[in-house]
């Protein structure tokens, strides 16, 4: 892994909203991403993994410049995305895409399947004729496994799982070394989200693309990352190698939220020892002072109220924890 | 044990304009006195509508038929009454009472403009002979029971004023009102993080504990199910097409449907392994097919599947499953 | 089918085999494919006022050309020998108090009346649709100067406008169009900014805006075109607004000129009879409140129609 080429950086990162707080509290920040910094690899799928409201989708949306960060700086191939303009700024467009996590809202519901599929291509003036683009849509069609006659079909008429793909196709047209997938599979049902899981592995598989794979717990992620971030109240908690992530848990967060995922399996399931974490997320407009995740945990210490801990490598991972310091 | 809901037969069909949706057919199913049954399907494949009928709680376009409802051994099936009023009167003394829900999400069923506390007491008001003031204290308690810290402050807030976890808490507060024998959890924790899933998780498995009350669970979450209930029904394209105990379900399944969602869900605790996607979309109810609903996404069916739709099979007291792969390993065996 | 009722032990082996995977159909989609358009159509249809109003319309169109066409009348060939004659066989309508034939100028206001509402909500509906999707899409700072320039226009009284527009160019139908057209777009604005605003947070929106696409086709291939079904509704109740304005114009003697008729006119002039031969004021009367019914009733055809929530 490590020899392999750094696509994304992302370098103390953070994304914050003006909100108005009321009547006479006047104008409130919300820390929706604060300090962020992480490396995508070429060819690799990094899982980022939080609860809501944890700022993990404002992160993703601020990465394709959705969402302006508030300081920081974004470098994709080495090249500080918010200075991109004219044709850089079209090719970084090219590059990079986005799945979305409503399939229901993210296919304009005006257009057939045909159109969505080709608006990349004509966006970009890409594959000249009509008919070459004609037949770069079916044959992305068939890539999700659909059928080329649904072209002319509107999205309504198809299931969740079905738009899903389609909207994977859309992304597929650009051919982008990396894409963000906000939530893909979360308001899929379960017999669908592995197909898309696998849909999306075996398109890396066959084009080395880069995935950015949001999701809000741990338990399908493990099946496409290669590495997995944990994410809270604006602040990543934990990264390392998804093996390791799943196999010793180090920040008392990521140990929570490894617990709660319940198991498929009646007797296991029944006598697991869960973690309580108690509470829930603080909001972000006015976050702890010390460690986001002290008013939950279960460790915490004195320091962890008073000071922030920083992201720091412990061996195979980095984690930002006092308890792990000594 | 004593059974405390009997259904047998039931459909149930909505007229629409493209034409008539099947969303039940002829689902037959019991809930035992002090158990969790665990209903799994996908979206569309029946499992919320056969338990809202159950409530009373479907539109009044629904075409239901049904050859026996009974709760607590008193006959609720809607089909028996002729009369709407009556029916509705029956339903009325029993919902909310006898027989409570928990939504799934919970801002659709709490009234926003109302205080939490009057929203608690409403039911416990319409069923008891309770003062204002005793209500007023039973909610108190129940608030208490379901972990919503200082409830002398937060029972005069609004449910804007709650995360949705607390808000789910609330919920299952007022179901609790009046102690009930069954209480029907549609997705309850679907709208939830992990963390908090798991909290509410805990919370209704104390609650019938300390209640002793029934408690249907509607979800699609295998793990879920695993870690809570002791039955488990398996519903696609509007069957139940398997049930068994918790162990007959993900130790020996026997519909190639139930096996597929099994080899389809990650396991936390096992190392990786493939995923292995059921392939295709879920079939339209409103052309179910004449045979079993899963033929065609189904690795093993064969030309009878298409024609006809199984028999249940009895494999053991509490374990059927409904699927021509019985009939063919016997003709196997032969 | 025999299948269906035949014991289980005596269904033959051979249905016992195997399907092959090309025998099933897993991505299956069970919906006949309709247009957005047959579908609003489908809706209309069902509304049986809406389609009798729009065959009303129909019919008046039709009329409106044809009937001054093949006349032996026109609109102002006077017969001082036939002055306010009842309707008969040969005016049909009857005449008016300069012995003019009242069907002829009944059909020939109908093509000044429709022809002003239609041409009106058509430039209303260009001008606000742009400016309010400008506004909406765009936002911020720029929304608010361009909005509030729009109220400062609305909050002008529009006889005003008519007044001025009068002085300068003259009484035609192009000033009538003008005076309406000043201020008349603003409600479209108001309602296509809305529309905007909410549909450009949609993810088909941020979508578009990933893959690149320019401000221009975001607005006017995504938002716009899904803002289509209010647009259109709104579209059609302005045109009643229109003719009422213009009819009301032409009453108060400030519209198109004599003795060129539009049903203002008419109106006006049968009212001096109005003791004596009240049916004279009928017809007017009865041609700008059928016509505005018909159309407020598409409005409200169209509205169910094109509305997702209603079906």
């Amino acid at each position: 892994m490590d020899q392999q080429k750094v696509l994304v950086a992302l370098e103390d990162v953070s994304t914050y909203f003006t909100v108005s707080g009321g009547m006479l509290r006047g104008k409130r920040t919300v820390k929706a991403v604060d300090g962020v910094s992480l490396e995508i690899r070429e060819g690799e799928t990094l899982g980022l993994v939080g609860e809501s409201g944890c700022g993990k989708s404002t992160l993703g949306r601020t990465i394709v410049r959705l969402n302006e960060p508030t300081a920081g700086r974004i470098l994709f191939e080495g090249k500080d995305v918010t200075e991109l303009k004219g044709e850089a700024l079209a090719q970084f467009r090219r590059e990079t895409q986005m799945i979305f996590q409503d399939p229901y809202a993210s296919l304009d519901p005006r257009m057939t399947i045909g159109e969505i599929i080709r608006e990349p291509m004509v966006i970009h003036g890409l594959y000249g004729t009509e008919k070459q683009r004609e037949e770069k849509v079916v044959e992305l069609l068939q890539t999700v496994g659909l059928k080329p006659d649904h072209i002319r079909r509107y999205p309504h008429e198809f299931s969740g799982g079905q738009r899903q793909r389609i909207s994977i196709a859309r992304t597929l047209a650009l051919q982008p070394k990396f894409i963000i997938c906000d939530e893909p599979i979360s308001a899929l049902d379960v017999s669908i989200q592995a197909q898309i899981i696998n849909i999306l592995k075996r398109i890396q598989r066959e084009t080395g693309i880069a995935y950015l794979f949001i999701a809000h717990d741990l338990s399908m992620v493990k099946h496409i990352s290669h590495r997995i971030a944990v994410m809270y109240l604006g602040h990543i908690v934990e990264v390392g190698e998804s093996d390791t992530i799943y196999r010793t848990p180090m920040h008392p967060y990521t140990k929570a939220l490894l617990s709660a995922i319940p198991i498929p399996d009646p007797i296991r399931g029944k006598n697991r020892h869960r973690i309580p974490l108690g509470g829930e997320i603080p909001s972000p407009i006015d976050p702890p002072a010390g460690c986001p995740f002290c008013t939950r945990c279960p460790d915490a210490e004195e320091r962890c109220f008073t000071q922030r801990p920083q992201l720091s490598q412990r061996g195979d991972r980095a984690v930002a924890c006092f308890a792990l310091e000594e | 044990m004593d059974k405390i809901i009997d259904v047998e037969k039931l459909s149930v069909t909505f007229p629409t304009e493209q034409g008539r949706v099947q969303a039940v057919r002829d689902v037959s199913f019991h809930v035992n006195e002090g158990e969790i049954l665990g209903i799994v399907g996908e979206s569309g494949s029946g499992k919320s509508v056969s338990m809202y009928s159950l409530m009373g709680l479907l539109p009044g376009t629904a075409e239901i038929s049904c050859e026996r409802m009974e709760f607590e051994g008193k006959d609720i099936n809607v089909c028996h009454f002729p009369d709407g009023k009556e029916y509705a009167a029956v339903m009325e003394g029993i919902r909310g009472n006898r027989m409570a829900m928990i939504f799934q999400d919970p801002m659709t069923f709490l009234n926003p403009t109302m205080k939490i506390g009057r929203q608690i007491c409403e039911p416990i008001l319409n069923h008891t002979g309770l003062s204002k003031e005793e209500a007023r204290n039973k909610a108190l308690e129940l608030m208490a029971m379901v972990g919503i810290p200082s409830p002398e402050t937060r029972i005069d807030q609004y449910p804007f004023e709650f995360s949705g976890g607390m808000r789910q808490r609330i919920i299952i507060a007022i179901a609790l009102a009046n102690q009930p024998r069954l209480i029907i959890a549609d997705e309850p924790t679907t709208a939830l993080d992990v963390t908090i899933q798991a909290q509410v998780l805990e919370l209704i498995k104390y609650v019938k504990d300390t209640m002793n009350s029934s408690v249907i669970l509607i979800t699609h979450d295998l793990g879920v199910v695993a870690s809570l209930c002791d039955r488990i029904n398996i519903m696609y394209g509007g069957k139940i097409v398997e049930t068994g105990t918790d162990r007959e379900i993900f130790y020996e399944p026997n519909h190639p449907y139930t096996k597929g969602l099994l080899s389809c869900i990650c396991n936390p605790e096992e190392d990786d392994r493939e995923l292995t996607p059921i392939p295709g979309s879920p079939p339209d109810l409103l052309m179910p097919p004449a045979g079993c609903p899963f033929v065609d996404r189904c690795g093993e069916a064969m030309k009878i599947c298409k024609l006809r739709m199984p028999e249940a099979e009895t494999l053991s007291p509490t374990h059927r499953s409904m699927c021509w792969l019985n009939e063919w390993k016997k003709r196997q065996e032969k | 089918m025999t299948e269906q009722q035949i014991p289980v032990d005596r269904i033959p082996d051979e249905l016992f085999q195997k399907l092959d995977d090309s025998e099933k159909n897993n991505e299956f989609l069970a919906m006949e494919s309709k247009t957005y358009v047959q579908d609003a159509w489908n809706h209309f249809k069902k509304n049986k006022l809406a389609l009798i109003s729009l065959l009303f319309l129909a019919v008046m169109v039709v009329l409106a050309i044809i009937v001054p066409m093949v006349s032996p009348y026109t609109y102002d060939g006077q017969d001082l020998s036939l002055r306010n004659a009842m309707p008969g066989l040969d005016h049909l309508l009857g005449t008016d108090k300069f012995g003019r034939d009242i069907l002829v100028r009944l059909m020939y206001g109908a093509r000044i009346s429709l022809s002003v509402g239609f041409a009106a909500a058509v430039i209303n509906l260009c001008i606000g649709v742009v400016y309010g999707g400008i506004c909406g899409y765009f936002g911020g700072k720029l929304d608010m100067v361009l909005m509030r320039i729009a109220d400062i226009i609305y909050s002008i009284p529009s006889m005003l406008y008519v007044i001025m527009v009068m002085l300068i160019f003259g009484s035609n139908i192009f000033s009538v169009l003008l005076a309406i057209s000043v201020s008349g777009w603003i409600g479209m604005a108001r309602q296509v900014r809305t529309q905007v605003m909410s549909l450009k947070e949609r993810e088909y929106a941020q979508a578009a805006r990933v893959m690149g696409a320019s401000h221009k086709r975001i607005l006017f291939q995504h938002l716009i075109v899904n803002s289509m079904g209010p647009i259109i509704v709104n579209t059609t109740l302005m045109v009643p607004e229109a003719i009422f304005t213009e009819a009301f114009l032409a009453f108060v003697g400030v519209g198109i000129s004599i003795p060129q008729s539009s049903w203002g006119t008419m109106a006006n002039e049968a009212r001096s009879l109005i003791q004596t031969y009240p049916i004279q004021m009928l017809w007017p009367v009865l041609a700008i409140s059928l016509t505005m019914l018909s159309l407020n009733f598409i409005g409200d055809g169209l509205n169910e129609a094109l509305d997702p929530r209603k079906h």
